[in-house]
């Protein structure tokens, strides 16, 4: 009987191309995707809101986002997505559907969401400039600090945005946008980007 | 135009889809033909403050009812629908 | 001599002499320096004649300094980059630069079409309406490109844009259009409170009108005060200065629209860059400071070259040190217009007259006049001597009655100053009537919108200052900043008397609006004929309607309408203004979604593996999805798909289903939420099973179809059609949000977390088992139809199997998480090998599906209902669903409606065509006896002829008849047989098997 062996491919495994891209000797604009994390939805049943809070602040430490924010909880980070519910972002199999249906049972309904998504963190110089052309939320530093979060569109394509920890005293944007629609927003960003000199890579490390 | 989502604040108008009049209200399942009727093709036709749905199908996912002018597209209210975030709600 | 820059000054101007910049015109190569535009290098080099007008093609010069001029408009670049109708004088001179004047033939001097000058009286207000009334065909084929040909401006380019244009948003407390006085003191006072600024200028440096008019603020000569103020706000983080942009609309919610003219400026943008860049600025508050434009009088030849706006010629000569003329004659009607003449003498030109309409004149310009040796005439310019060589002699009929002559080579022109109300009028404002100054100002702006200085009707310096200074500030504080905004910048208040003058009657055409060759007696003509309302007026006689949007000639043309009517000017009121305030490119609104960027694209999991073998690609909204796998040797797409089905008949095949919108729902209430949503029951559904669904719109047709499995007892696993899936994501939130919150139930699309493959074909079951887990029992009592449930893999990975088919054939279809996707069609190829696995497109699976009977999106077509889809048992009538009872209509359950049917031609030999009627045999074709149509066809493998499906009256009780096939798009009309829809395997014997 033949092998079988299920090589794991991001939905951007194609597209990205590490190195420098765009403008020569300008570094405006670093594009890293995240690849290989557990994402899970968790949606609030009706009546249970008291009891969803609890298990998840049992779980994770910290109080579950109730407004558009993402709250690092050590080893997840809980993005808000929409009313009553949120995204439980995380690596290496801690806080997957089989390890988080126990602690939300009756409270919350889960939905696997890791492979629906690809992960992209924008950062640099000319970060906000390259997401003006994308997004239409205003990421002023005084208007969308660190841990902020949005459900929004980036040129007609859903994703979820959030503000992370600062990188070299740079902002962080991250940006997850669903599996299929991910090589086209990543041309998008490209060429949004192009002007001001991109370095792209890639990593298994969330940050 | 702009639309202040109870949830998500401020948004541009292409995350939203308009649906139309919020007034009319589904009959019960024994209302009768005419009710529905009226549910599915009677319309104002408002010129002024006008419930309407809308959507915020490229943000947040929920149905908003949003009070528009018809005449100055001036928003004087929006808010949830009923299932739109009530988890607190009683099931 | 021309290329000389003999019209240049020694001194003086915003010009850099150090820079010199080649270009052409017209073939011909002149010099200029940066900072010239088109418009100050070609008066720099003595060039009066610029164009040829739209009807008459008159000869025309430069009328203006800025973005209202409606005569030099050329063709800027060549070849792709080819621009039409481009103001020479916005556009920036650049190293390289080629125009070419436009509407002329053969050469601008010498112009075949002038002869429609002799032609005039033709050429009136409505003469496209009057002319060519008859025969009506003659339009098409005869009269408009005629016209087309004789009239209009520049080209296009007709092939693509090589350039790239891109969009972006920006957020401020406080947007100002406009960077002159009342621009520059809103923006200082709005940043020293704090706000966040945003200042737009269309020019590329800043300063407004003071570029050309200099003056004294705060003590230092203006360019001083800019300089200062410019270094103030570059210093503050949150002021964005953005010259070569122009706000050109105003939308709700405080969002404005700005086109910013990036690269304009160069040959061609740098690597990676784009030419124009679109903003939709999101803004708290906008002050208006766009300032006004100069107006003209009309009079008898007011278009020869060498006419031009008084300030216009201020700036070629101040800002520019470019002369348009040596001797200069002056007419005004106003104080300020008198500023041009101070202008001429100070750079050591000659005035040949002033001629001002007003009856008395300053002390201080009778002495200008005395040491500048011209004579002050009072009265009013009358006609003009030049044609194309420009202006030579300047009719003057006195206040008396007796009449003068000048000998000018130039005339300056100054009606008065129109501020520009085009923002502050956008959401259907009407500006208001101000006799002091016998012009219109902003009334009922928009809300968030104040405008100040020139555009709000205050044209001296000192007030410009004063009320931008102010509007900035109180913009600042109503978008909740407090900060010291420190002294009001001061200046002069320059008096402006103004005795109103709109027309001086006299022998020759008097323009109005020189770009679309509307003339004063176009205006009373229109009157005679009953066209008095602006807005009729406006179309019948196009006034107002060319690319400039009658920036110079809108108020003068009513004002000639208000006299000819006796109405006043208020009375007789503005046309509606709309955006935009300047013409942008279409590629600017397009921006970054254009050719493959048209619309963003989705690919399916095994996208690239497709790819890999050589796959055919088709658009499915905004999927691509692989239609056929063409093999060497194939010779067209129909022997791939026909290749394709008969491997799966035979044998097995499998085909990327991904694209099917999938929906996680979730909670207590979920089989209670979905027997409201489908006409049949879910909530009976035993995990573990699936079940063919069908939903409605309440008005009782088809909504959407598709299998929801139940997977745990609170979560059922929906599928939608590829093309619904969005939009019955959104029904059921509604369902759940608006129609039934009661419900517990939770909505998650998984469309993306998932990739699908249906694997059909007898030999179905064999490949499963090479790659399924040995332990997994996939026989028919193990894993029956209809059966849905997580099996492990080989190798380790666990997957969903459903048992579902629409081929007809034994198929499952296998989902894994979306990242395997690649893998399982990798492995799908090694687990089939020995049983000639094949991959299959879209075509084959319509194919299979037409043959079996199964409807799709051409019969789910927005007009039928489940009983004409011959799924109306399914309808439930033990519960309320969606669209129940307007399915009951009479009109939906009339015995006559159409329904599906199977349709196969007569001549087996013959090729059906959708979209062919059904007509009863020996009845004439037409719609009393047109009986439906054929939806959906294919080339059956299995029957070796063309197949279909249609909807047809009564089609189900017709079986066995012979009706016509009536094709009239592609001429064609042939017998075909109503038969039974499902063609193939009607027992379903094999995918039960």
């Amino acid at each position: 009987m033949a092998e079988f062996s299920w090589d794991i491919r991001s939905p951007l495994d194609r597209a990205l191309v590490a190195g420098p891209y765009g403008a020569r000797g300008e570094d405006g604009v670093t594009l890293i995707e995240i690849r290989n994390f557990d994402l899970v939805q968790v949606m609030t049943r009706r009546g249970a809101a008291g009891e969803m809070a609890k298990a998840a602040q049992a779980r994770f430490g910290v109080a579950a986002p109730e407004t558009p924010k993402a709250v690092s909880a050590g080893d997840a980070t809980l993005i808000w997505s929409g009313p009553d519910q949120f995204l439980v972002l995380s690596k290496g199999g801690r806080h997957t559907m089989e390890a988080l249906a126990p602690v939300f049972a009756g409270s919350a309904s889960l939905s696997d969401q890791s492979h629906a998504r690809a992960l992209i963190s924008v950062s640099g110089d000319k970060a906000r400039a390259m997401l003006a052309k994308l997004s239409s939320i205003d990421l002023h530093p005084d208007v969308f600090g660190v841990g902020a979060a949005a459900a929004t569109s980036m040129d007609h394509t859903s994703v979820t945005l959030w503000r992370g920890k600062d990188r070299n005293a740079q902002a962080v944007f991250n940006v997850l946008v669903f599996a299929t629609f991910a090589e086209s927003l990543w041309h998008t960003m490209l060429d949004s980007a192009a002007e001001y000199g991109v370095t792209i890579s890639h990593s298994e490390d969330l940050v | 135009m702009r639309i202040v989502c109870p949830f998500c604040g401020e948004r541009e108008l292409g995350e939203f889809t308009y649906l139309g009049d919020a007034k009319p209200q589904r009959p019960a399942a024994d209302a009768g033909e005419d009710a529905i009727y009226d549910y599915v093709y009677l319309r104002d036709n408002i010129a002024g403050p006008m419930s309407e749905h809308w959507y915020h199908g490229g943000g947040c996912r929920a149905w908003l009812k949003v009070t528009r002018n018809t005449l100055t597209h001036e928003i004087s209210s929006v808010e949830p629908a009923a299932g739109a975030g009530a988890a607190k709600v009683g099931a | 001599m021309a290329g000389d820059q003999a019209n240049r000054l020694n001194n003086g101007g915003l010009i850099d002499r150090s820079a010199a910049l080649n270009f052409r015109f017209d073939g011909k190569t002149f010099s200029g320096f940066k900072g010239d535009t088109l418009a100050s290098a070609l008066v720099a080099n003595g060039v009066k004649l610029v164009g040829r007008s739209f009807k008459y093609h008159r000869p025309r010069g430069i009328l203006t300094a800025g973005s209202e001029e409606p005569n030099a408009l050329v063709e800027l670049r060549s070849g792709a980059r080819r621009e039409a109708n481009t103001k020479a004088t916005t556009a920036e001179l650049y190293e390289g630069l080629e125009a070419a004047s436009q509407n002329r033939w053969p050469s601008l001097n010498f112009d075949v079409m002038s002869v429609n000058q002799l032609l005039a009286p033709i050429f009136v207000a409505g003469f496209y309406y009057k002319t060519f009334m008859w025969p009506a065909k003659f339009w098409e084929a005869i009269y408009e490109p005629a016209i087309r040909r004789a009239a209009g401006l520049g080209r296009a380019a007709q092939v693509s844009d090589p350039d790239h244009y891109d969009k972006a948003w920006a957020h401020c407390d406080v947007v100002i259009a406009g960077s002159g006085p009342a621009g520059l003191a809103a923006a200082l006072a709005a940043a020293r409170c704090g706000a966040r600024v945003i200042l737009c200028e269309e020019d590329f440096v800043l300063g407004g009108r003071l570029l050309a008019d200099a003056g004294t603020i705060d003590g230092l000569h203006a360019a001083e005060w800019v300089a200062r103020a410019v270094a103030e706000l570059e210093a503050m983080p949150d002021v964005r200065i953005m010259t070569r942009t122009t706000l050109f609309g105003v939308y709700d919610g405080g969002t404005y629209g700005a086109i910013e003219r990036v690269n304009d400026h160069l040959p061609v943008p740098p690597e990676h860059q784009v030419r124009q860049r679109l903003w939709r600025i999101v803004a708290k508050r906008c002050v208006v400071a766009a300032g006004a434009i100069e107006r003209p009088i009309v009079f008898a030849g007011n278009d020869t070259p060498g006419v031009m706006m008084a300030s216009a010629m201020r700036s070629y000569i101040s800002r520019y040190a470019a002369t348009p003329s040596r001797r200069i004659a002056l007419f005004t009607n106003n104080e300020d217009g008198w500023r041009t003449a101070e202008t001429a003498i100070a750079a050591g030109l000659q005035v040949a007259a002033v001629i001002d309409a007003r009856p008395d004149v300053s002390p201080a310009h009778r002495s200008l006049a005395s040491k500048g040796g011209f004579p002050v005439l009072h009265g009013s310019v009358s006609g003009v001597d030049g044609g194309k060589v420009g202006v030579r002699k300047i009719s003057v009929l006195l206040t008396g009655g007796a009449r003068a002559e000048v000998e000018a080579d130039g005339l300056a022109v100054s009606g008065g100053w129109n501020p520009a109300v085009g923002l502050t009028s956008y959401h259907r404002g009407r500006p208001k009537w101000r006799d002091d100054i016998a012009a219109f100002v902003p009334d009922g702006a928009p809300p968030g919108i104040v405008a100040a200085g020139a555009a709000n009707g205050a044209f001296s310096l000192g007030a410009c200052l004063r009320e931008g200074f102010e509007a900035g500030a109180a913009a600042a504080r109503d978008a909740g900043r407090s900060g010291n905004t420190g002294s009001t910048p001061l200046a002069n208040d320059e008096a402006f008397s103004l005795t109103p003058l709109w027309h001086v009657k006299g022998k020759g055409k008097a323009f109005v609006d020189q770009q679309h060759d509307v003339t004063a007696s176009d205006i009373e003509l229109a009157q005679r004929e009953g066209f008095e309302s602006v807005e009729h007026l406006k179309r019948y006689t196009t006034l107002g309607m060319a690319t400039d949007q009658g920036k110079t000639s809108n108020v003068a043309g009513l004002a000639i309408m208000a006299a000819v009517t006796g109405k006043s000017i208020p009375e007789t009121g503005t046309t509606i203004y709309r955006p935009p305030y300047v013409p942008v490119a279409i590629g600017a609104f397009a921006g970054h979604h254009r050719d493959e960027n048209f619309h963003a694209t989705r690919l399916t999991p095994s996208h690239h593996w497709a790819a890999e073998q050589g796959a055919v690609f088709v658009d499915t909204g905004l999927w691509k999805r692989a239609q056929w796998y063409p093999r060497a040797g194939e010779k067209d797409w129909l022997e791939s798909v026909t290749r394709e089905v008969k491997a799966v008949r035979s044998g097995v095949g499998f085909c990327d289903v991904s694209t099917l919108g999938k929906i996680d729902v979730h909670g207590p209430d979920a089989g209670a939420f979905l027997d409201r949503v489908y006409i049949n029951t879910f909530s009976n559904l035993a995990v573990g099973k699936a079940r063919y669904g069908l939903m409605l719109r309440e008005d009782g047709i088809v909504y959407d179809d598709g299998t929801t499995s139940r997977l745990a007892e609170d979560h059922y696993f929906l599928t939608t059609t590829t093309a619904k899936a969005g939009l019955v994501m959104q029904h059921l939130e509604f369902c759940r949000q608006v129609l039934f919150p009661e419900l517990d139930v939770q909505l998650t699309s998984v469309s993306d977390q998932w990739a699908q493959f249906s694997i059909a074909g007898p030999k179905t079951r064999d490949l499963l088992k090479e790659i399924v887990d040995p332990a997994e029992d996939l026989s028919n009592e193990g894993f029956p139809f209809m059966g849905a449930r997580e099996v492990n893999l080989r190798g380790g990975l666990t997957a969903r199997l459903f048992r579902i088919s629409f081929s007809g054939e034994m198929a499952f279809e296998i989902s894994v998480p979306a990242r395997y996707g690649e893998a399982t069609a990798r492995n799908l190829m090694i687990a089939g090998k020995a049983f000639g696995v094949t991959p299959y497109g879209t075509e084959a699976l319509g194919v299979m599906r037409i043959e079996k009977g199964h409807v799709a999106g051409p019969e789910l077509s927005g007009t039928t209902t489940a009983a004409d889809l011959g799924l109306g048992k399914m309808m439930s009538t033990k519960k309320d669903f969606i669209g129940r009872v307007m399915a009951g209509r009479e009109a939906l359950v009339a015995p006559n409606r159409q329904v599906v049917v199977g349709i196969k031609p007569v001549d087996k030999t013959r090729r059906l065509r959708s979209g062919a009627h059904i007509i009863p045999k020996g009845e004439t074709p037409g719609p009393d006896n047109d009986q439906g149509y054929v939806t959906s066809v294919c080339f059956s493998p299995v029957l070796d002829q063309w197949i279909g499906l249609g909807l047809v009256e009564r089609g189900r009780e017709r079986i066995g008849e012979i009706v016509r096939a009536h094709d009239p798009l592609r001429g064609e009309d042939y017998d075909v047989e109503l038969c039974n829809s499902v063609f193939y395997d009607p027992d379903g014997g094999r995918q039960r098997g």
